[in-house]
Formats: structure tokens, C-alpha cells, sequence
């Protein structure tokens, strides 16, 4: 009963983000028991840019840096496992930490170079990586060449195959939830308004004593950890991963989702990633020129709404009523005093 | 011993030389002017105090340190804060928000404090809130916390960025025009918040300003220059009758203040 109560006070408040939420969450838990497997396939796959564009949100978003090879973060945890699974015959969940490891090693080796410079080198510098990435991957035997690595195995989750469609729908909601979770805790900080600090004025927060470097190279890695593991996940989920994976268009995608979302709002990666592959569902016949629609599509948000799809919220830091009403006191004791 | 020291510094971009062999010294507790002719050098003056330039020669040190080695955000930690002579601040970020940057040079929370929510992140968020809040009150603008910053009079973001630098906790605060755009009752009201940040913070002000009613009612120590050189040093009255100064300034303003 009391609980009801408080329940409901709680609701009332922001009663529509509320139930909204709660909706999509019910929605996306409740669909695979009514949705075939063609929904469930396009669901996960919504899902995988879910994850892709959260990750790639802390780098472009966040941090306001232009990352041109996202694609090259996911081949890195998604070779990392199938390697470590592969070759060497680890279990997954123990690739996982290695994959992250890995990711991080490499953004900072990276990012440390080019976070220095002013401008934007690391647009230039991600996409030529991300090249090195796939032309590397091609030539070397431990990567499986051009053809890649197969026949990863799938691992087992609480008794039942990832290989099973709705598990593998599971377990990347659960990853895109965590994710979410991740980016809203890295805003709602210091750390977060460190970057927006940066994003709205570099020299004002230099002079705030924001170091600036240090924080970009921090989104910069956070960022790539999350596009790893998502390929780590990606490549069990597959059961295979090629270099072919690893191309401009598909950094492209990722970033044309966090556009249309609107940088840096999480809900917009969301919808954005939504829209996206419910597009390409659409014009899945249409071939190559899907590429013109989504330019279209971009040249369109870019002209009409530049800052996304997804609603301009209140800034995330104000006063709470309580300090308010606390002031508001302090104030009332000096004027009559 | 002088809580700022500029030493024989110089400082030349490319063939010009903004600022030439200048020298003086700030005491602790005290409220400085730096004066001059547009292009004299004065912000050039303040961006090697905080880090933004390098000394070309010679050297400048707060609290005997030499600041020349580091990096803005060192200096910040230091205990150093500037304000710019057009108002920078986070312009579509709340009041609240913006002056929460105060503290980021004095908490150290990063992305594991932000990612699991301890004990130790909980408390320095508390702590910045707090902070916020009471430079806000200070500053007068304890209202505007949930106002977006760019849609502030001019007046009151000038307000809201000294809240900032209040909000840093600082030793010693650099404000560079801080009257700039500024009507006189608004001059007034800075004033009086200037000289409460020196009386009752303790915080050592070393400002940047054009407007000599104010230089000449608040500044305890004058340093005029020009062309990059030191003209004259003393205290508004040597400085007002100083006939070198006097001289730079006719010669270069067509209208006296
Ligand atoms: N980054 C820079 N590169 C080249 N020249 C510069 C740079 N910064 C300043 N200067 C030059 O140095 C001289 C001094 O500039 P400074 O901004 O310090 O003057 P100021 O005394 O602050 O003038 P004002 O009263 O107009 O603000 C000017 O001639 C200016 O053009
Ligand atoms: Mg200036």
C-alpha cells in the first residue's frame, strides 16, 4: 500500500519520461515472444548500432572529436576474441578483459599523438588507422587473412547456446542497457562536464583547469573500449569476422546514426540506431543507392535540425529544490535580521 | 615576499614584441591595476601568468614558482584564475552549470568516481554543488542557477563568470576588462563585489581595466605600460600626475576617460 503511494508520487513527477521508458523496456522484453525471427534478426541487429552509436557518442558526442574509423574499434575486440577463442582456445567471458585491455592500449596509442594537436589531425589520423587495421588484418596468418576467422565457437549462457536468436537478442539488450547506464553516469559527473566544458569553450576550460588532452584521450579510449567490446560480442554472435568488416561506409553508418540522433544525447543513439536499420529494412532492395538515401537523409538533418532528431533537453546540472529552498531561507533570515 | 613576480619578461611574436623587459611585483592580499593603450599588452601579460603564452625571455612566478614551465590547467591548480576580456563562458550550459566549473580545479573525481558512484565521488559532487551555490550567492546571482547562460544580459554573464572564478576558490584572480560593456551602476555593484572578494575571501585581484574611475577607486598599486614597456608604477595618485602617462595616454586615446 504505502508503497503504491510513494510509487505514484515518484510517477507523477516526471511521470511521461517514466512511463516511457518503461514502455520501451516492456516493448523490447516482452519481443520475442510474438515477433518471428526475421523481427528478432532486425532487432539485434538495431541493437549492435545501439551499442556502436552509444560508444561512439563518448567520442563524438561527448568529447566533440570527429572519429572517421569507429569501424576499426569494433575489428579489435572482435579479433581479439576470436583469436584468443580460436587459436588458443580461451573461453569467451576471459577475452573479454583482454579485449578491453587491448582496445585501450591501442586508443591510447592513438590518441596520445594526435589528442595534443589543436584541430582536427584525429579525424585524419582514425581513418588512415582504421586502414592500417584492415590491411594489417588481411596480411597476417593469425588474423585468418582476407577470408578472416570462422567458426568461432559459441559460448553457453546460463545453460542455453548464444547461438539461439532471442538469447543472442538477450544478451545484446542487456549490453545496450549497461551501455546506457555507462554513458548516462559518465555525463551526469565531473568527468562529463569536464568534456562539455571543452566542447563549449576549449580556452575557457583550459582556464577552469580543465586538462584537455588528458580528457579527450580519456573519451577517446572510453569510446573504444565500448566499440570492442561490442566486437567481441559481435564476433561469437557471428561466429566468424573479416576484415571486410572493417570499411569507411561502415564508420560512416556509425556516425551518421550519432548525427541524426543528435551528439551526445543517449535516447537519440537510441532512436537514431532505431531509424537507421528500419531504413535499411526498407531500402534493402534498392542496393548501392541506399548510400544516396542516407546522404540525402543527413544533408536534410544537417539543413533543418543540425542538432539531431532527438528533443533539446534541460541541462543536465541546476539547482535542486532543495538547495533553492535552502537559499531561499538564508536569504529570508538576512533580509528580516 | 610578492605573491607575483614579473621578471625582465618578454615576449615577441614573430618580429613584434608585445611586451618588452617588463617588470614589477604584486603583493598578497593587495588589488593591482595593469593599465595602457589598446595593443599595450596587458592580456599578452596575462595569458603568460596563466599559461596560454610563453615567456619569449625572462621569466613570471607566483609564490616564487616559476609558471613559465606549465600548462594552463597546472596554473589553475595553483591557485590562479582568469577571467577574459570578452566574456567567455559556456554559453548553452545553465548558470548552475557554468559555475560548477568553478571547482574542477580543486576536485579530482574522474571516470571510475563517475562510473561506480563511491563515497568519495558522492561527497565531491556535494562539495561542488556547495561551492556553486555559495559563489553564486555571493556573486548576487544565487537566482539565475537554472538560467541558460547565453540568454543572460551582458551585465549579468560578466557576473556569473566572476561567480566562476569565486567558485575556484583561487589565491590570486586575473580579471582581464572586467567593467568592459558595463553601465555605471553595474560598475558600481562590480566594484563592490571585487572588493569583497579581496576583503573578506582573501582572494589578491590583479585586474586589467579602462576605466579610470574605477582603477583610481580600487587599485591600491598602478603598473601603467606601453608599447609593451613599463611607463610608470605607484599608487593612483604618483600614477595620475605622472606626466609620462599622462603623454601615452593623450597621444593615444583622442578622447580622455
Ligand atoms: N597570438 C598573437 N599573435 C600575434 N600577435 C599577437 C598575439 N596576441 C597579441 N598579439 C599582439 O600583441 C600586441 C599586444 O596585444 P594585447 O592583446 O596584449 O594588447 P592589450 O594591451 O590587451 O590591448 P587591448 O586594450 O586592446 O585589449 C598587439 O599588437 C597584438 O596584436
Ligand atoms: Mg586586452
Amino acid at each position: 500500500m504505502k508503497q503504491s503511494t510513494s510509487l505514484r508520487a515518484f510517477l507523477g513527477k516526471r511521470s511521461t519520461q517514466w512511463t516511457g521508458i518503461l514502455v520501451v523496456l516492456i516493448f523490447a522484453v516482452t519481443l520475442p515472444l510474438y515477433a518471428n525471427i526475421y523481427v528478432i534478426g532486425v532487432a539485434w541487429n538495431a541493437l549492435f548500432y545501439m551499442l556502436l552509436a552509444l560508444g561512439c557518442n563518448v567520442i563524438v558526442g561527448y568529447a566533440g572529436l570527429c572519429d572517421l574509423g569507429y569501424s576499426s574499434k569494433v575489428a579489435i575486440g572482435a579479433y581479439t576474441t576470436a583469436i584468443l577463442m580460436k587459436t588458443f582456445g580461451w573461453n569467451f567471458w576471459a577475452t573479454l578483459p583482454v579485449s578491453i585491455l587491448a582496445s585501450a592500449i591501442i586508443a591510447c596509442l592513438v590518441g596520445m599523438p594526435t589528442l595534443r594537436l589543436r584541430g582536427d589531425y584525429l579525424a585524419i589520423v582514425t581513418l588512415g588507422f582504421s586502414e592500417i587495421i584492415r590491411l594489417v588484418a588481411r596480411n597476417l596468418n593469425v588474423t585468418g587473412s582476407a577470408s578472416g576467422i570462422s567458426g568461432i565457437k559459441s559460448p553457453v549462457i546460463f545453460g542455453v547456446k548464444f547461438s539461439t536468436p532471442w538469447m543472442q537478442y538477450f544478451i545484446f539488450l542487456i549490453l545496450v542497457i549497461i551501455f546506457i547506464f555507462v554513458s548516462l553516469r559518465l555525463k551526469r559527473s565531473r568527468f562529463g562536464r569536464a568534456l562539455e566544458y571543452m566542447r563549449e569553450d576549449e580556452d575557457a576550460a583550459r582556464a577552469m583547469g580543465v586538462n584537455v588532452p588528458r580528457f579527450k584521450l580519456l573519451a577517446f579510449v572510453i569510446g573504444s573500449v565500448m566499440g570492442g567490446l561490442a566486437g567481441s560480442f559481435y564476433a561469437v554472435k557471428m561466429g566468424s569476422f573479416s576484415p571486410s568488416y572493417v570499411t569507411f561506409t561502415e564508420s560512416a553508418y556509425i556516425l551518421l546514426i550519432v548525427v541524426l540522433g543528435g551528439m551526445g544525447k543517449t535516447p537519440g543513439m537510441l532512436l537514431g540506431a532505431t531509424l537507421f536499420i528500419v531504413l535499411q529494412e526498407i531500402f534493402r532492395n534498392v542496393g548501392n543507392s541506399r548510400m544516396l538515401i542516407f546522404g540525402i537523409l543527413l544533408v536534410l538533418i544537417m539543413i533543418f535540425r543540425p542538432q539531431g532528431i532527438w528533443p533539446d533537453k534541460r541541462p543536465s546540472f541546476l539547482p535542486s529544490r532543495r538547495e533553492r529552498k535552502q537559499l531561499s531561507e538564508r536569504t529570508e533570515t538576512h533580509g528580516t535580521g | 615576499m610578492a605573491l607575483v613576480e614579473v621578471d625582465h619578461l618578454t615576449v615577441r611574436f614573430g618580429g613584434l614584441t608585445a611586451i618588452n623587459d617588463l617588470s614589477f611585483t604584486t603583493e598578497e592580499g593587495s588589488i593591482t591595476a595593469l593599465i595602457g593603450p589598446n595593443g599595450a599588452g596587458k592580456t599578452t601579460a596575462f595569458n603568460c601568468l596563466t599559461g596560454f603564452y610563453k615567456p619569449t625571455e625572462g621569466d613570471v612566478r607566483f609564490d616564487g614558482k616559476s609558471l613559465a614551465p606549465l600548462k594552463p590547467h597546472e596554473i589553475t591548480a595553483l591557485g590562479i584564475i582568469r577571467t577574459f576580456q570578452n566574456v567567455r563562458l559556456f554559453k548553452r550550459m545553465s548558470v548552475m552549470e557554468n559555475v560548477m566549473s568553478g571547482p574542477h580545479s580543486i576536485t579530482k573525481q574522474s571516470v571510475f568516481g563517475a562510473l561506480f558512484h563511491g563515497p568519495a565521488q558522492k561527497k565531491e559532487e556535494a562539495f561542488i554543488r556547495q561551492t556553486a551555490l555559495e559563489s553564486m550567492e555571493f556573486a548576487g546571482i544565487a537566482d539565475l542557477g537554472d538560467s541558460i547562460a547565453q540568454d543572460l544580459p551582458y551585465g549579468l554573464q560578466r557576473r556569473v563568470e566572476l561567480a566562476r572564478a569565486i567558485a575556484a576558490k583561487p589565491r590570486l584572480m586575473l580579471l582581464d576588462e572586467p567593467a568592459a560593456g558595463l553601465n555605471d551602476a553595474e560598475k558600481e555593484e562590480l566594484m563592490a563585489l571585487i572588493r569583497r572578494c579581496r576583503d573578506e575571501l582573501g582572494i589578491t585581484v590583479f585586474l586589467i581595466e579602462h576605466d579610470m574611475d574605477m582603477i583610481m577607486n580600487l587599485a591600491e598599486k598602478i603598473v601603467v605600460i606601453s608599447f609593451g614597456s613599463k611607463i610608470a608604477e605607484g599608487t593612483p595618485d604618483e600614477v595620475k600626475n605622472d606626466s609620462v602617462v599622462i603623454e601615452a595616454y593623450l597621444g593615444s586615446e583622442d578622447e580622455p576617460a
